[in-house]
């Protein structure tokens, strides 16, 4: 096991909110994040996220518990005293400073000669594609543009670690893509820690070498990303990452039967008791006629074209919702079942995941 | 039905236009008739002069013993300088303790601060001579001699709010997280706020000292009740010369001010409207 | 070392410290003297002697001291003249400023923010020349008269300054500022699609200025109200100047009571008769606004 950078011990903190509620946005976390990795912390708004990054850049004050970074007790220290850049999420930029100047500001407050700074602020700037540029104001720079400086403003000092607080949330799509990839070679250019909180799960699979995805102040899951959508520890995590179609019942050797009679066959020999079979739309397959194997028959509600897969939206004969994903080659096929209404699924149980009945 | 509203917007149109006359003819009237040498019927013209200029500004003295209304041209002269001398006095302390004070609400979580937002917002809604009256009452039952201290004492409780206000305004139209941003930098709060919270703040802060010079300079009410007898400013004196008779002397000043003051208020309109 | 609660604490202290003290002594200090002074007999020769005397109150609201005085209905008519005057001088200025934030709202950016400008702009000029201008316009040789005179519209000149309309007139002029920010504000604001959509389903250009642009617009016309009622009802400027001495209103008479008659504690009570009207009404503007706040809110 590689040495961590950071660790959390029973973080804890919780908020009054106005109406004199108290809400845990951490319930007791503990975590840590590995040398030289990209940790994609992914949740709901109000998972506890945002909140567990503030408290490793130190804008949160733990209720209890501690933060070690490299070693080093952070718990008590002032924001402007920790080993850590943040790139925050609507970038942060001072409106009255030059391009430069935020970009050179933490060499300048850390009390470093002009002459070093000018030299550091240029290669900074040139990592991240900005050579040239350092007497604009920020308010002339398009979007990308300010992502960007924050980013190098973020880098300068070198920080044992970065802290992303959703920062690619305000670009359009295809800024937003290149721009993930961008991060990435930079974090191996780097060779520094990253930890990204995203709400996107799409984002959080591309990027990440290991995903915690969190919930009502929890980790809910902490894993690859592979590992994650294929194998989810519980069916808050199957659902948040990923389309799924979820059966809930009693599993036996080879086979789950729900409540209301269908019957799953599985992967799994060794699971027994309650449990949730998880089969992802696109695992499912539209069985040719007279196919032998596991087949799940629905009546068909919607289908709708998304470009390279059609989307089935069905219901099985007691009702329960199914999705399924079909690849748009299988034209043929779709045609016929658009005619039928009638579409007969089947998917391969070593593809399908049993997630056992949670102990709480 | 098109008819009826291009009618509609002609009127609106027009009712603007009897809006702005309203406001602009007078003052416009008034800077015409500075210059009509008629000394009795002053809206009467009979001619163009400058003499009511020459004679305030003292290079002439009057011409009949009735036209000569400025007592003298020194007392104006004293006048307007106590009342630039109160307004700076003013302008300096009211704006270091509103900006303190609109820092500190800002910044600091404490008891109390609801009831300190509602007294400071208590001195712009009351009436004037409320303030002016208790103030009077204050200053004699304590002993303290009414003179310009007293005004200085005076309008600087009122002109805080002003400045609290408009620096207010201000910091709550800032990016907070800048603030995160710089400490996470490695700031620490003093050079936080010296490098990113104070220049952001800085327009704010001149257009609040730039409100309480003027409001100062303009104040008639409170500094009536509180001058005593032995200080006069610009507008007690021009008060007083109104009390006494109407004068074409006082016409020649009164152009001079809104000159003054509409210089003054274009420059730092023009300057904040850059600014952005 | 400090801790850093310690440490904010300092910080607090010193920001807040000086400027506290200062207002309480000298602002809310005051204060707190004339209420009680407005409890206390008066002295012979000015000044005050020091025992409960509820009767400055009576010799306003009808309950006189019966050694000294009997009760004169001058006082409560002169209240209720300055609470009209400050009522007309509302509506009037409404009038005036509410077409005219309608069309500027509606011009190019650069238009309207020139208008702007040029409506605060006479804020910055001196008060009482701009009441002075007025002067020269409406007395028996002003330009008005002059005007009237000579296109035989009259034959002899009338009294226009010194009467309650002319200190009304001097009101608006000096207010339009205080009542148009707030009524351009929430004009400004105003969708006009939602206008489009009255009309659309059937409304009236009237029915739709009732049911749609006036509960709309409402809250800056009740902000500039208050804000413009307030400092008409206890203004003593005005009335000096353009009402002479035969329209008083309670500014004047406060001053009076100070300067003149040298009886402090009556024009104290008169001062609180003034910032009682003045606290009823932003008390019931908060709980009205804050109700209508409370209304808006979605998912209540």
């Amino acid at each position: 096991m590689r040495e961590s950078i950071v660790r959390m011990e029973k973080a804890a903190k919780t908020f009054a909110t106005p109406e004199g509620q108290t809400i845990t946005a951490l319930g007791g976390i503990d975590l840590d994040v590995r040398r030289n990795e990209f940790l994609t912390l992914l949740g709901p708004s109000g998972c506890g996220k945002t909140t567990l990054l503030q408290a490793i850049s130190g804008f949160v004050e733990l209720d209890s518990g501690r933060i070690l970074i490299d070693g080093e007790d952070m718990t008590d220290r002032p924001p402007y005293r920790r080993p850590v850049n943040t790139v925050f999420q609507n970038y942060a930029l001072f409106p009255h400073m030059s391009v430069g100047e935020n970009t050179g500001y933490a060499l300048e407050v850390a009390g470093i000669g002009r002459q070093d700074r000018a030299r550091r602020v240029a290669e900074a700037l040139r990592m991240v594609g900005l050579e040239g540029l350092e007497g604009r104001k920020p308010r002339q720079l398009s979007g990308g543009q300010q992502q960007r400086v924050a980013l190098a403003r973020a880098i300068i000092a070198r920080p044992k670690l970065l802290l992303l607080d959703e920062p690619l949330s305000a670009l359009d799509k295809n800024l937003r893509q290149a721009m993930q990839i961008e991060l990435k070679t930079l974090q191996h250019e780097l060779g520094i820690s990253f930890i990204f909180v995203t709400h996107d799960q799409q984002e959080a699979l591309t990027m990440s070498d290991r995903v915690a995805v969190l919930s009502g102040g929890r980790i809910q899951q902490l894993d690859t990303p592979r590992a994650i959508y294929d194998k989810p520890r519980n069916s808050f995590v199957a659902t948040f990452v990923g389309a799924s179609n979820l059966f809930e019942g009693e599993a036996a050797a080879g086979r789950l039967v729900t409540t209301d009679g269908i019957a799953i066959s599985h992967g799994e020999q060794g699971s027994t008791g309650a449990a949730t079979a998880l089969i992802r739309p696109e695992q499912f397959f539209l069985a040719d006629p007279g196919q032998a194997g596991p087949i799940l028959d629905v009546d068909l509600e919607q289908i709708v074209f998304v470009g390279s897969t059609f989307e089935l939206f069905g219901r099985t004969a007691t009702g329960r919702r199914v999705i399924a994903e079909i690849p748009a080659m299988r034209r043929g096929l779709v045609g016929e079942i658009e005619q039928s209404r009638r579409a007969r699924l089947s998917y391969d149980p070593s593809a399908v995941h049993l997630i056992p009945a949670e102990a709480a | 039905m098109k008819i009826f509203a291009s009618l509609a917007r002609g009127s609106l149109v027009a009712y603007t236009a009897l809006f702005f006359a309203f406001i602009y003819i007078p003052l416009v009237l008034i800077a015409v008739y500075s210059f009509n040498a008629n000394p009795i019927n002053m809206m009467t013209w009979s001619g163009f002069t400058t003499d009511w200029y020459a004679q305030v500004l003292g290079y002439k003295t009057a011409i009949t013993g009735d036209a000569f209304y400025v007592e003298s041209t020194d007392q104006l002269v004293q006048a307007v300088f106590n009342s630039l001398k109160i307004a700076a006095s003013t302008t300096l302390i009211a704006t270091v303790f509103g900006t303190s004070i609109a820092i500190a609400l800002y910044h600091f979580d404490f008891f109390g601060r609801r009831f300190y937002r509602v007294v400071l917002f208590m001195p712009m809604l009351m009436p004037d001579i409320v303030l002016g009256i208790a103030l009077l009452i204050f200053f004699v039952n304590s002993g303290i001699n009414l003179g310009l201290k007293t005004i200085i004492i005076g309008q600087c409780t009122f002109l805080t709010s002003y400045v609290f206000i408009v620096v207010s305004a201000r910091l709550s139209g800032m990016d907070r997280t800048l603030e995160h941003a710089s400490a996470d930098l490695g700031a620490n709060e003093w050079t936080t706020f010296r490098k990113v919270v104070f220049p952001q703040l800085l327009p704010g802060i001149l257009g609040g000292a730039l409100l309480a010079f003027i409001i100062s300079m303009d104040d008639l009410v409170i500094t009536y009740f509180i001058a005593g007898v032995d200080v006069t400013t610009l507008p007690m004196f021009i008060f007083a010369m109104l009390r006494r008779g109407i004068k074409p002397e006082i016409n020649a000043i009164a152009v001079m001010m809104l000159s003054f003051s509409f210089v003054i208020a274009s420059l730092g309109l023009y300057l904040r409207s850059r600014q952005k | 070392m400090l801790t850093i609660t310690a440490r904010r604490r300092a910080q607090l202290a010193i920001l807040l410290g000086p400027a506290s003290l200062f207002l309480a002594v000298f602002f809310l200090g005051p204060l707190a003297i004339m209420i009680v002074t407005s409890f206390l007999a008066p002295g012979l020769y000015g000044g005050v002697e020091w025992t409960w005397y509820p009767h400055n109150y009576g010799r306003i609201l009808g309950f006189a001291d019966p050694m000294f005085e009997e009760f004169d209905p001058v006082y409560i008519a002169i209240f209720l003249r300055s609470l009209k005057i400050a009522a007309l001088t509302v509506v009037a200025t409404l009038l005036v400023c509410y077409p005219a934030a309608f069309c500027i709202s509606r011009l190019s950016d650069r238009w309207k923010s020139f208008c702007l400008f040029l409506i605060t702009l006479p804020f910055f000029a001196s008060l009482i020349v701009r009441l002075f201008v007025w002067v020269l316009l409406l007395r028996q040789t002003g330009l008005v008269n002059n005007v009237l005179l000579q296109t035989g519209i009259i034959d002899r000149p009338v009294d226009l300054i010194y009467t309650e309309g002319a200190i009304i007139l001097g009101m608006v002029y000096v207010f339009i500022p205080f009542m148009f920010m707030p009524v351009y504000a929430s004009v400004e604001k105003l969708d006009w699609t939602l206008v489009r959509a009255s009309l659309d389903l059937g409304a009236g250009p009237i029915r739709t200025f009732l049911r749609i642009i006036l509960p709309l617009t409402a809250p800056g016309i009740a902000g500039g109200a208050v804000i413009v009622f307030i400092p008409a009802l206890g203004n003593f400027v005005v009335p000096a100047i353009l009402g002479g001495a035969k329209v008083m209103m309670l500014g004047n008479l406060i001053e009076q009571q100070f300067l003149a008659a040298r009886n402090w504690p009556f024009g104290s009570a008169l001062a609180m008769m003034v910032m009682s009207v003045m606290l009823v009404l932003l008390f019931s503007y908060v709980v009205v606004s804050s109700r209508r706040g409370l209304d808006a809110a979605p998912g209540r």
